[in-house]
C-alpha cells in the first residue's frame, strides 16, 4: 500500500427479505449506518463508488452511482462497479487505487442488491449473467447447477462423501447464531443439510446460499485514522467459462490474489487470525480454504471437522448471513473488523469471487493496537 | 439463447459440439432458469475428443458417470417466442462399435487402373516376369474374339457361358466394355485368384471401375494393394493425347475402335480423381522401368511385411 488507508466507519441492513424496502432505502440504511459510526461526517466524502449486480434485470434500475449520492446533501462524484458477486470488494479496490493515487481522501463504499422483487427462475437466469452467455448458459445451468459439477468433480477426484460436506453449512449455520445482522440465525444439524430438497446434484438447498436483499458501505479513507487498516487489496481474475478451465476442482483467481495480497501485506497466512471466505456453495468453501493455503487439495474438510486457530466465516458466511450479490464483499470486512474488535488479535482475511471465481479479490485487514 | 442472432452464432458452433466425448462432471439441475423448459434437467461438462470442452445437456443420466464416453445428438432445445426452433447437441452415453468386417482377410491382390492405352498390360506383364517369385497374372475371362497380340492374359468363352459363370458366383467381379459392334464381357474368377495364393505369389489383376469394385466387395478393400496408372501429361488434355498416341503407335486397334477407346478412358481418368480412396498409389507411367521397380518395391514390401506376420 502506497498510504495508510483506514477504515473510518462501516454500516449495513441485516440480509433478509426486506419487502418494504426499495434499492435506495437499503442504500440509505447502510451508508448512514457507516458515517454515523465514522470519525468523519457525510460531507467529508469526496467519492462513493456503489457495487451492484443486478439493478437493471431485477430492479430495472440503473445508475446506481448517482442514486447514492442523492442521498448525501452535497452530492459527490459517484460510480458504480459491477463484477458480479465480487462486485463489493472490486470497488473496495477501485476505492483504494483511488485513494492511493490522492484522487480522493475519503471514499464511501457501497454495496447494494434487492434480489427479492422477481421470482426465483429470474434470479437464476440472471446470476447467470455472471457466467459465459453463450458457452454456459444455453445448456440450461444455473449457478447452482455449476457448483453442482464442479461438486461432482470433486468428489469423484478427493472421494469427498455427502455426509463430510454436510458439515460445511452446519458449521456456518452454527456461527450465524450470534449474528444478529445475518438471514439465518438458527443451527442446523449436519444431518439435516442433505435432507433438503435437491437444488443441482450433489447440492441440496442448505448447500446453497440464499437469495437476500441488503446493503453494506464502509468509509475507506487516508485523512481520518482508524484501529483497522487495509493492510492488502488485491483482484485476479480467471476464464468466464468453466470449459475453459484447466481443472474444476481449485480457482486459479484465488490462489493469485492471496499470493499477492500476502506479499502486500508482507505476512503469511499464519498471521492470520479469521478469514471471511465466499461460500457461496458449501463446496466452494471448501475450494477456497485449500486455495487460500489453508489445506491441501481435497483435505479443506478437515477445517470443519477440527479445531484451528485461525476461525473460517464466524459470521456465518455467505450461506447464513445471506448473499445479496454485491454486498457481499463489504458487508465480509465489515465483520472482519468486528471479529477482530473481539478477539484483539492483528490480521483478518476476506475472500469475495464472482461468478465461478472468474474474479476475485482479498483483503487484508490489520488491528491497530 | 432466444434471440435469432445469437442461435445463429450457436449454429456456427454446432458442428463442433458434434463429436463424442467423455463426461468431466454432472449434475441435475432440479430448477433451470427462466426461458427453459421446467423439470429437472441433466447437464454435464464434457471433454470432446479434439480436447476442448463443452457443457451441455445430457438426454438421460441412467448409467452416466465421471469418466464415461458419451455421443453427441441433435436435439430440440426449445421454441422461442418468435416460434424459432432452437436445436441444440445433447449428449447420451454409448460407444462407437465399429462396422464388422463381413469378409476376412484373405490375402494381397496387386490392381492395376487406370484409361486404356497407358500401358496396364505391358505394366502387368513386366512386373510378373521381373518379380515371378512373388507375383503371378490373373487371367481374364471375356467373351471378345482373340486378336493377334493377345497372349496369355485372357481365357476367351462365349456369352452364354459366362452369364452361367457369373450365376454360379464363380465371376466375382465383372464388367461390360461397350463398342460399337458388340457388348464385350470382362470378369475375372475367384477360383483364379485363390490359385496364385496357394502357390503363394501375390495374384496381380488389370481393371478398371467396375471390376475393382467387384473385387473390393468381394475380398474387401483391404486386400487390395491398389494402383493407379496415369499417363505423363500435366493437364487432361495432354494426358488424352498421350493415349490416343500410344494407341495408334501399338497398331492393335481399328481407328474406330480407338475412338470407343479414348470415350472409355476419359471416363476412366474421371474415376482415379474421383475415387481417389480407391487407389493407394497413384504412379504416372513415363518411364516404364522406373514405373516397375516402384511398384516391385511396394509389392516387394507388402510380400515381406505378410511373411513376417504371418
Amino acid at each position: 500500500m502506497d498510504k495508510a488507508i483506514y477504515i473510518a466507519g462501516t454500516g449495513m441492513t441485516r440480509f433478509g427479505e426486506w419487502w418494504d424496502k426499495g434499492l435506495k432505502e437499503l442504500m440509505d440504511e447502510a451508508m448512514t449506518a457507516a458515517i454515523e459510526q465514522a470519525s468523519c461526517t457525510a460531507l467529508d466524502i469526496d467519492t462513493i463508488v456503489v457495487a451492484n449486480m443486478l439493478g437493471e434485470y431485477t430492479n430495472q434500475q440503473a445508475h446506481l452511482g448517482a442514486m447514492a449520492a442523492s442521498l448525501l446533501p452535497h452530492h459527490p462524484p459517484a460510480l458504480r462497479v459491477e463484477s458480479a458477486c465480487a462486485s463489493g470488494a472490486i470497488a473496495l479496490n477501485t476505492a483504494t487505487a483511488l485513494l492511493e493515487s490522492g484522487r480522493a481522501e475519503t471514499v464511501l463504499v457501497l454495496g447494494v442488491e434487492k434480489m427479492t422483487d422477481v421470482p426465483t427462475e429470474v434470479i437464476s437466469a440472471g446470476l447467470m449473467g455472471a457466467a459465459d452467455a453463450e458457452k454456459d448458459a444455453p445448456s440450461g445451468l444455473t449457478f447452482p447447477g455449476i457448483f453442482g459439477l464442479i461438486a461432482s468433480r470433486y468428489m469423484y477426484e478427493y472421494g469427498l462423501t455427502r455426509e463430510e460436506l454436510n458439515e460445511v453449512s452446519a458449521k456456518h449455520h452454527a456461527n450465524a447464531v450470534q449474528n444478529s445482522f445475518a438471514q439465518f440465525r438458527t443451527a442446523i444439524p449436519a444431518g439435516k443439510i442433505c435432507q433438503s430438497p435437491l437444488v443441482a446434484d450433489p447440492l441440496h438447498m442448505l448447500d446453497c446460499s440464499p437469495i437476500s436483499d441488503g446493503a453494506a458501505a464502509c468509509v475507506l479513507s487516508t485523512k481520518f485514522a482508524s484501529s483497522f487498516r487495509l493492510a492488502a487489496s488485491q483482484i485476479a481474475t480467471d476464464t468466464v467459462s468453466i470449459t475453459d478451465r484447466e481443472t474444476l476442482t481449485s480457482f486459479a483467481a484465488t490462489k493469485e490474489a492471496a499470493k499477492n495480497a500476502f506479499t502486500e501485506a508482507e505476512i503469511t497466512k499464519d498471521d492470520i487470525a479469521h478469514v471471511e471466505l465466499h461460500d457461496c456453495f458449501s463446496i466452494a468453501a471448501l475450494l477456497n480454504v485449500e486455495d487460500l493455503g489453508y489445506a491441501e487439495p481435497g483435505q479443506g474438510i478437515q477445517l470443519y471437522t477440527a479445531e484451528t486457530n485461525c476461525s473460517f466465516n464466524k459470521s456465518g458466511g455467505l450461506k447464513a448471513c445471506g448473499h445479496p450479490v454485491a454486498a457481499t464483499g463489504v458487508k465480509q470486512i465489515i465483520d472482519a473488523t468486528k471479529q477482530l474488535q473481539e478477539s484483539g488479535r492483528e490480521y483478518a482475511l476476506t475472500h469475495n469471487f464472482g461468478g465461478a471465481c472468474a474474479s476475485c479479490a482479498i483483503h487484508i485487514i490489520e488491528h491497530i493496537a | 439463447m432466444t434471440s435469432p442472432s445469437v442461435y445463429h452464432r450457436a449454429q456456427q458452433n454446432l458442428q463442433h459440439k458434434l463429436q463424442p466425448g467423455t463426461v468431466l462432471a454432472l449434475t441435475t439441475v432440479a430448477h433451470p432458469p427462466a426461458g427453459f423448459e421446467k423439470g429437472a434437467r441433466h447437464i454435464a461438462l464434457i471433454q470432446l475428443q479434439d480436447g476442448s470442452n463443452v457443457l451441455a445437456p445430457l438426454t438421460t443420466k441412467k448409467d452416466v458417470t465421471i469418466g464415461q464416453g458419451v455421443q453427441p445428438r441433435l436435439r430440440l432445445q426449445q421454441v422461442n417466442e418468435q416460434g424459432l426452433r432452437i436445436y441444440d447437441v445433447s449428449y447420451e452415453p454409448g460407444v462407437l462399435v465399429p462396422a464388422k468386417e463381413v469378409v476376412d482377410f484373405p490375402g494381397y491382390i496387386v490392381a492395376l487402373s487406370g484409361p486404356s492405352g497407358v500401358g496396364k498390360s505391358t505394366v502387368s506383364e513386366l512386373l510378373t516376369s521381373a518379380a515371378s517369385d512373388y507375383v503371378a497374372r490373373v487371367p481374364i475371362v471375356t467373351t471378345r474374339s482373340q486378336k493377334t497380340g493377345d497372349n496369355d492374359e485372357y481365357i476367351y468363352t462365349s456369352k452364354t457361358k459366362f452369364q452361367e459363370m457369373l450365376k454360379r458366383g464363380e465371376i466375382i467381379a465383372n464388367t461390360t466394355i461397350p463398342s460399337r459392334s458388340e457388348q464385350r464381357l470382362y470378369g475375372y474368377r475367384a477360383a483364379d485368384i485363390e490359385a496364385i495364393w496357394l502357390d503363394g505369389k501375390i495374384p496381380v489383376v488389370v481393371t478398371e471401375q467396375q471390376l475393382l469394385q467387384g473385387l473390393a466387395n468381394h475380398f474387401g478393400r483391404r486386400s487390395i494393394l491398389s494402383f493407379g496408372l496415369l499417363p505423363p501429361g500435366k493437364s487432361r488434355r495432354a494426358m488424352l493425347s498421350q493415349l490416343l498416341h500410344r494407341l495408334r503407335t501399338r497398331g492393335r486397334d481399328t481407328e474406330a475402335s480407338i475412338a470407343d477407346r479414348m470415350k472409355n478412358a476419359e471416363n476412366d481418368l474421371d474415376f482415379l480423381k474421383q475415387k481417389k480412396e480407391l487407389f493407394d498409389y497413384i504412379v504416372v507411367n513415363e518411364h516404364l522401368d522406373t514405373v516397375i521397380e516402384s511398384l516391385k518395391k511396394h509389392v516387394i514390401a507388402k510380400n515381406v511385411y505378410l511373411e513376417n506376420n504371418s
